[in-house]
């Protein structure tokens, strides 16, 4: 018995084999069928976990519950938790109904494997998301014409500063390219790095913004958004011009840009030690709360004024998983998010520098954010950011290529080569 | 070492009994129980899944629509992939560097603490914090001390060493090693326990008899302790190539492999293009050479050490 | 030891006890230094740190950010999670390593050191390539975000290495004492249970407070089998922390020092056996 039983185990193990290769191309990626559950609370999974905005989606969620049509279970987890998490999350079975998330293509990814639930129902019935502009609408619709998010808050990148420090400095805003290298000459003769930059540590995505404002303002928000898509390639002249541009500012930079995550850059700002810092709004969240009223921004300058006017806005908001068994209940609370009442309360519990997409609702009323809402307005066209427009994968090429082009501007060719390699290996997956 | 001499006692007894017990030896069917239940856990949970993502090693897949088997082509990218080749070369040097220094210092830290004398304990423990501390916090400390106006920078500098200031974790070329210092800041208090344990198991009588003999304390060293050692650092090794080829919280949470690939690892490597490039079939086939290679350095070894202690 | 007054050897013996204790003091200093700072980080306020930046002087002191990471970062319950997690984790993990580990070393079972290597591969994967094949597995057997899973994967996950592990030990148990007691009609369970186990005591504790510390600082595997931020345990939550943009440093490092509590308590009440117990060949 001892003879035969290797070689009967052996036989098992071979039909084993056979039968796992068989089994396994069904188990682990089959996205499970079938639909939620359609009793109960609808549960909303947040990566808002911040304590400001955490505590502000819980007034917003108590708000609905108020209401009395039906309630909302909020669920919030780290931010990068939700990102690694979300394709699980839309592809199980029992997957939670609503999501904040961003619109534009990675919803639209999304929506092509048909994971959103459709929400024309909700645009077409809801009188608040009548008003919304143009330029929502379009960005909320997936590439098939169905509509698939509903978008609440939004903020706005520029050039911030600190007022006092200017005027101590006696510098005043720049309008155009050569008054902004004017202002950075003066900035340095005075012994303080003109331009900061908070792209170290986890931050590195915070150099992409110079990319895309500078391919923006020469290039143009539409060549921007297709170069992002795949449409044209990272090592074409026109994204040359970007870089010899980007070389021109590049000496007024700080020299430890790319060594410090950008919450120690924004106290390097506060504290004088650099001049300005092209970043978005959330950077007053990192500010102590004495300097919040000391803090201003302008526009990043033109550079062509042929080129429309575009400016970076990314917008927030919610979709739903077409998976959910609760689609009226949730059809219900997007058309109460879409309210302005909802983003009022919204606005009223986290930091106050985030503006509402509701027409009529009103912001947290200081003079940054009434100067942002008119930056905005002014522009002709908006673009969201680097991941946002193209995809979150796409995101650690341009960070590895753009910490590499800040350390050796020099070799420009050979980044943009590398650059467009690895784009092309995410855009062909 | 004890282990060594009572096996070899074992061994001639069990010599003797498997001689007369060849013929149907039935194992008694609750030891038979004893083995299967663990195996059978292990399976569902680790063999199962683990089957699975072998086979993703063979396919594309973006974690959501259905995948594409691709054969071996992952393997193929893999060889002209030079981030993947710069990754497994930067791999090698971490297990070498991290491994070999976090086994030196944490036999000396143990043959340092040792002995049990007052307050030991406390010495013990302070080198064991790191290993139970969230690395959340300590990575924020420690990008803190390497930050351009951080400790170090500043340290240097008032030592006069100034020149020596670097932007420790975004400069290429020093990146890797900057990194080192805080994984062993957290492997050393452990692999010093194991070595604790192991110095304990030293017959004294065996360090009596060298010293009659006459030897120096640096002779006792070579000839008595580190012999005594070896099973020891059997599993010190496993352990060593486990940490090294995973270790992937302190590298990915200080640089994420960066900059621009000059601190990747093949573990960050393999994370950053299952979740953050969505390429889980890629990311699978890394994870598959990445196996390949702690297993195989296992398996040798102690393939060796089993037939040495039979 | 015999008192010699009128020689030098208590003067060198006092030199060399504090030789030793201020060089051991220098290690542990610097060992701890990154620790102080998570210290002193914990108890500025956001504001102090926000102005003057992680690595500066401090300004300030206050514990509101203990209360914060505690209420609101609701790290009490998270720490309830995971001691629900933990505990049961070790004691079946070591219960079924130490079953698997008797049956390997003590009889002749065939393939026996096959198995044991398959049983350790299981823990030299690495377990980024698990994460989504468990989590798919765990919604099949319908324990997605439960605790549960979390147990049932961290048991499959830490089983191998233990089992290596105390297979070394009970190795070195001598065959006579398992003879005799066959001689004297004992089975498998009794020699298991009354011989073998209270010779690996000394391991198992310390087995067990090493595996206590793992599964109760891993953070991997809850993310992955857990959704619900209620069901979160510490090191999920503790990163729970990290705002989208900007993070609360003083509350992250209230809430880490909050979590390491327990380990470290662990660790120092089962110090002893540590040393003791991974003492191979303590049985004599």
């Amino acid at each position: 018995m001892t003879i035969q039983q290797p070689s009967r185990r052996r036989f098992l193990a071979g039909l084993g084999a056979a039968g796992t290769a068989a089994l396994l191309s069904g188990c682990v990626t089959a996205g499970s069928s079938g639909t939620g559950s359609s009793e109960g609370a609808v549960t909303l999974q947040s990566n808002l976990s911040s304590p400001l905005a955490k505590a502000a989606m819980e007034d917003l969620v108590a708000a609905y519950g108020k209401q009395g049509k039906g309630r909302v279970s909020l669920n919030t987890v780290a931010a990068e938790t939700f990102r690694t998490q979300l394709p699980t999350y839309l592809t199980s079975a029992n997957p939670p109904d609503v999501y904040t998330w961003y619109p534009g293509s990675v919803a639209d990814s999304y929506a092509r494997k048909n994971l959103l639930l459709g929400l024309d129902e909700v645009w077409q019935s809801s009188p608040d998301l009548k008003r919304y502009s143009k330029a929502l609408n379009t960005l909320c619709t997936a590439g098939s014409g169905t509509k698939v998010f509903v978008p609440t808050t939004t903020y706005w990148w520029g050039m911030f500063y600190r007022k006092s420090h200017f005027a101590q400095w006696g510098v005043r805003e720049p309008k155009t390219w050569d008054d902004f290298l004017g202002l950075c000459d003066r900035l340095k003769s005075r012994g303080v790095t003109p331009v900061g930059l908070g792209a170290g540590g986890n931050t590195a995505w915070v150099a992409s913004a110079w990319f895309d404002y500078l391919n923006i303002r020469i290039n143009g928000a539409r060549y921007h958004r297709d170069l992002l898509a795949g449409r044209h390639r990272f090592d074409d002249p026109e994204v040359h011009k970007v870089f010899d541009r980007w070389r021109e500012v590049l000496p007024y930079f700080d020299p430890d840009g790319t060594a410090v995550a950008f919450q120690d850059a924004t106290t390097s700002l506060l504290n004088g030690r650099t001049g300005m810092m092209l970043i978005g709004t959330f950077f007053a969240d990192a500010a102590p709360k004495d300097a919040l009223d000391d803090i201003d921004f302008f526009r990043f300058p033109v550079i062509d004024p042929k080129v429309p006017l575009a400016e970076e806005a990314p917008t927030d908001g919610f979709f739903a998983s077409a998976r959910t068994g609760r689609r009226e209940q949730v059809f219900d609370v997007m058309r109460y998010l879409a309210t302005a009442e909802a983003q009022e309360t919204y606005i009223k519990g986290s930091s106050g520098t985030v503006l509402p997409c509701h027409p009529d609702a009103e912001d947290a009323g200081t003079p940054l954010v009434k100067k942002g809402r008119r930056h905005i307005e002014q522009a002709a066209e908006l673009t969201q950011f680097f991941n946002r427009d193209s995809s979150d994968a796409l995101q650690p090429t341009a960070d590895t290529a753009l910490t590499k082009f800040l350390a050796r501007p020099g070799s420009v060719g050979s980044v943009l080569a590398d650059w467009q390699r690895d784009a092309e290996k995410i855009w062909k997956a | 070492m004890a282990v060594v001499t009572a096996s070899a006692r074992k061994s001639p007894a069990l010599a003797h009994g498997s001689r007369r017990a060849r013929g149907p030896r039935r194992t008694p069917p609750l030891v038979l129980a004893f083995v299967l239940l663990p195996l059978l856990v292990e399976s569902v949970w680790v063999f199962w899944p683990a089957l699975q993502g072998f086979y993703l090693s063979l396919t594309r897949w973006d974690g959501v629509s259905a995948p594409a088997f691709v054969g071996l082509g992952n393997f193929r990218e893999m060889a002209h992939d030079h981030v993947f080749l710069g990754a497994a070369g930067h791999t090698v040097l971490w297990l070498v560097l991290f491994g070999g220094l976090s086994a030196v210092l944490g036999l000396a830290a143990a043959l340092l603490l040792q002995q049990e004398r007052r307050g030991v304990g406390f010495y013990r423990a302070a080198l064991f914090l790191p290993v139970v501390f969230s690395l959340v916090a300590t990575a924020l400390v420690w990008q803190a001390i390497y930050q351009p106006d951080g400790v170090l920078n500043h340290l240097l500098a008032s030592v006069g060493l100034g020149d020596l200031r670097h932007a420790w974790l975004a400069d290429q070329d020093t990146a890797l090693y900057a990194v080192i210092v805080p994984a062993l800041w957290r492997q050393i208090g452990y692999v010093m326990v194991l070595y604790l344990a192991g110095l304990k198991g030293i017959d004294p009588a065996l360090y009596e008899a060298a010293k009659v003999d006459g030897a120096s304390r640096r002779q006792r060293f070579r000839h008595v302790t580190l012999p005594q050692l070896r099973s020891v650092n059997a599993v010190v090794l496993s352990v060593i190539v486990i940490d090294s080829l995973r270790s992937f919280d302190v590298v990915w949470s200080l640089t994420r492999g960066g900059p621009y690939h000059s601190s990747e690892l093949l573990s960050t490597y393999m994370y950053s293009t299952a979740f953050q490039s969505l390429r889980l079939g890629y990311g699978s086939a890394l994870a598959v050479v990445i196996f390949v290679l702690a297993f195989g350095v296992i398996a040798s070894y102690l393939v060796r050490a089993f037939r040495e202690a039979e | 030891m015999a008192n010699v007054p009128h020689t030098t050897a208590p003067r060198r013996r006092r030199a060399a006890t504090a030789g030793f204790h201020l060089s051991a003091t220098a290690l542990a200093v610097l060992w701890l230094l990154p620790i102080a700072l998570v210290l002193v980080t914990s108890v500025r306020s956001f504001d102090d740190i926000a102005a003057h930046g992680l690595g500066s002087r401090p300004r300030s002191f206050t514990l509101d950010a203990f209360r914060q990471a505690w209420v609101d970062g609701g790290q009490q319950r998270a720490l309830i999670n995971s001691l629900l997690v933990t505990v049961p984790c070790v004691l079946v993990t070591l219960a079924l390593a130490a079953m698997a580990a008797f049956g390997l070393s003590r009889y002749e079972l065939p393939l026996r050191r096959s198995l044991l290597l398959l049983m350790l591969g299981g823990n030299l994967l690495p377990p980024q390539i698990l994460l989504i094949p468990v989590s798919k597995l765990s919604e099949l057997m319908g324990v997605y975000d439960t605790l549960p899973a979390l147990i049932g994967v961290q048991i499959g996950f830490g089983v191998g290495f233990y089992v290596f592990v105390l297979h070394g030990f009970m190795r070195a148990i001598p065959a006579e004492i398992q003879q005799a007691a066959v001689v004297d009609g004992a089975g498998p369970w009794q020699i298991f249970w009354r011989i073998v186990l209270p010779l690996t005591r000394p391991a198992l504790a310390a087995l067990s407070a090493l595996s206590f510390t793992w599964i109760f600082n891993d953070l991997l595997w809850a993310i992955t089998v857990l959704r619900s931020d209620t069901k979160m345990p510490i090191t999920a939550a503790l990163i729970g922390l990290q705002g989208q943009y900007v993070s609360m440093w003083n509350v992250i490092a209230a809430g880490s020092v909050v979590a390491a509590a327990p380990t470290v308590a662990v660790f120092l009440r089962f110090q002893r056996h540590f040393v003791a117990g991974l003492n191979l060949g303590a049985v004599k």
